[in-house]
């Protein structure tokens, strides 16, 4: 039997930001990443009665929606990287979370420009607070394979953002 | 479990540039529509659509090359004829004068008494 309605409803509501934000950021592209999201949230709502437990609940839909997303980014003919003043665009004040503006969609755009395994450690372990074992265990990766792709991908990231939030001072000056 | 305490400044910045996002607007209403349909197949999400002409447009558009292409190649095919009839009077014209030439040639052979042979 599936979730019941007035259920299912509440359980899309708590966990809607979680899984688009992941959607989002792995896969670059805002449409795409809603229709990963909505079939997260579907496959939830076929196997709920496999699903005890919010905590189950979540840990699922976070493990479902980076999966998803890693194929959708896969089967992507042209990476978002490519389209980053795109995404500054889709993400109106309105979306995006109160604080400096042009900084945050700043690093969104330098995230983007990573390789799929060092953006994906990087989303679960900045955005979701996930630990590398956790990390691990989710990607089906060894520990030591997860640290290699956080320290890479931080270290461009850091790199890449010196070069970038000089110009943008210098823009903005 | 969470250690952002352990995290250095570029990551405490990074982590707090990544918090969540909402989704569009409605996201829970498509959902739960797609869920209750008979047969939820594919997602429908808020997408920039090709801008498509309407089909008189494309017919307009179709014909007027159409047109254009009739009219050139006619066009061409004139400029062509013209050109020969051009070449042609060019031709006759060159004709004439060594005619004339040859003809003034044999006349001044003829009055110095020099055979201008057949």
């Amino acid at each position: 039997m599936a979730i019941a309605n007035d259920e299912f409803r509440r359980l899309i509501e708590a966990h809607q930001r979680m899984v688009f934000s992941i959607a989002l950021r792995v896969i670059g592209d805002y449409a795409t990443a809603e229709e990963v999201a909505q079939d997260v949230f579907l496959a939830l709502h076929r196997s709920g009665e496999r699903l005890a437990g919010e905590d189950h609940i979540r840990h699922w839909l976070r493990r479902v929606a980076t999966h998803r997303s890693i194929d959708a980014l896969r089967r992507q003919t042209h990476r978002p990287e490519a389209d980053a003043e795109e995404w500054v665009e889709e993400m109106d004040a309105g979306t995006m979370p109160s604080g400096n503006f042009a900084l945050h969609a700043r690093l969104d755009d330098l995230l983007r420009t990573l390789p799929e395994p060092m953006r994906v450690v990087v989303v679960l372990r900045y955005q979701e607070e996930m630990l590398p074992e956790e990390i691990a265990r989710m990607l089906g990766q060894s520990v030591a394979s997860v640290k290699c792709h956080l320290h890479r991908g931080l270290t461009l990231l850091r790199r890449k953002a010196a070069v970038t939030m000089k110009e943008y001072v210098r823009e903005t000056a | 479990m969470k250690q952002p305490e352990e995290f250095s400044e570029f990551e405490q910045e990074l982590a707090q540039a990544m918090s969540a996002v909402d989704p569009p607007e409605g996201f829970a209403e498509r959902v739960m529509a797609r869920v209750q349909s008979p047969a939820p197949a594919k997602a429908k999400v808020v997408r920039m659509q090709p801008r498509v002409l309407p089909v008189w447009l494309s017919g307009a558009i179709a014909a007027a090359l159409l047109v254009g292409v009739y009219t050139g190649e006619q066009a061409h095919q004139r400029h062509q004829r013209e050109k020969a009839i051009r070449a042609e009077q060019q031709f006759d014209e060159g004709m004439r004068i060594t005619d004339e030439t040859l003809e003034h040639v044999r006349l001044q052979l003829q009055q110095a008494g020099i055979p201008a042979g057949e």
